[in-house]
């Protein structure tokens, strides 16, 4: 690829996926050791929700992208961002304010709420996809990552029974879910399907 | 199941993305179906042979 192409096409999805990847990373390493506190660890972490701005931009630059991946790129990052925001503003309230169960649970809501945006955006693309093959492949994706969450909930659920790991968040089969998703597409792409 | 996608593209001079612009579906879709590794639905299939001109058991083969 020539330099005039490459300034034309830009950085492909994957070079800012892991670019992403990396700096979310980096931002983890600094705050296990210390070296940042929480505030500005997660001021960090929503300055780094910057990088998926060009990865969608160079997604949707693509072939393979279809009105309905353009509208469900736009839903997740709109969740994503306030995800990151609800989770920062309720821990931060959470860790400086006596506070009663009620309010607890309304400060709770908000890093759930963006989340299940996420979801709700994944069930909007599969009914507005209208290229078939496309929403097969997306539907394949979220069986595969629904098998994750069952067979690793499963096999750390008894091996937390029987005290071998630590207790994990319940929240953690989003996280799980997505990752089982997206080998799934690496995987479908590996295969040229 | 096999099909004469390729054959019938390459008869009118059509590449994956003409092909694909004609059925309104993504040139992957074409790929993928050209390559046997998805199946149409019937009505993709209704569509893929009214672009062609023919009848679908003229392109979708029995294995």
């Amino acid at each position: 690829m020539s330099a005039q192409e490459t300034a034309r096409s830009g950085r492909s999805p994957g070079f800012w996926a892991g670019l992403y990847l990396a700096v979310v990373a980096m931002i983890g390493a600094l705050k296990i050791a210390d070296a940042i506190n929480g505030p500005t660890g997660f001021i960090l972490m929503a300055a780094s929700c910057g990088l998926l701005i060009p990865m969608v931009r160079a997604q949707n630059r693509g072939d393979c992208s279809s009105a309905a991946t353009l509208a469900y790129n736009k839903r997740v990052i709109a969740s994503s961002f306030g995800y990151v925001l609800g989770l920062g503003i309720a821990i931060t309230v959470w860790r400086n304010y006596e506070l009663s169960a009620p309010a607890v649970f309304a400060i709770s809501l908000l890093p759930v709420l963006p989340t299940f945006g996420i979801v709700w955006a994944m069930a909007r693309y599969l009914s507005d996809e209208t290229d078939e093959y496309l929403r097969h492949r997306t539907t394949m994706a979220s069986i595969h990552g629904l098998g994750l969450v069952l067979s690793v909930g499963i096999l750390w659920g008894f091996l937390e029974m029987f005290e071998l790991v630590p207790h994990v968040w319940a929240w953690w089969v989003l996280p799980a879910w997505a990752i089982g998703t997206g080998l799934s597409n690496l995987w479908q792409k590996v295969r040229g399907e | 199941m096999k099909n004469r996608l390729k054959v019938l593209r390459a008869e009118r001079n059509w590449s994956q993305q003409d092909l694909a612009e004609r059925l309104e579906v993504s040139r992957q879709s074409v790929n993928a179906i050209e390559t046997g590794r998805y199946d149409p639905s019937l009505p993709l299939a209704f569509r893929i042979a009214d672009v062609f001109e023919t009848q679908i058991e003229e392109i979708f083969l029995r294995d």
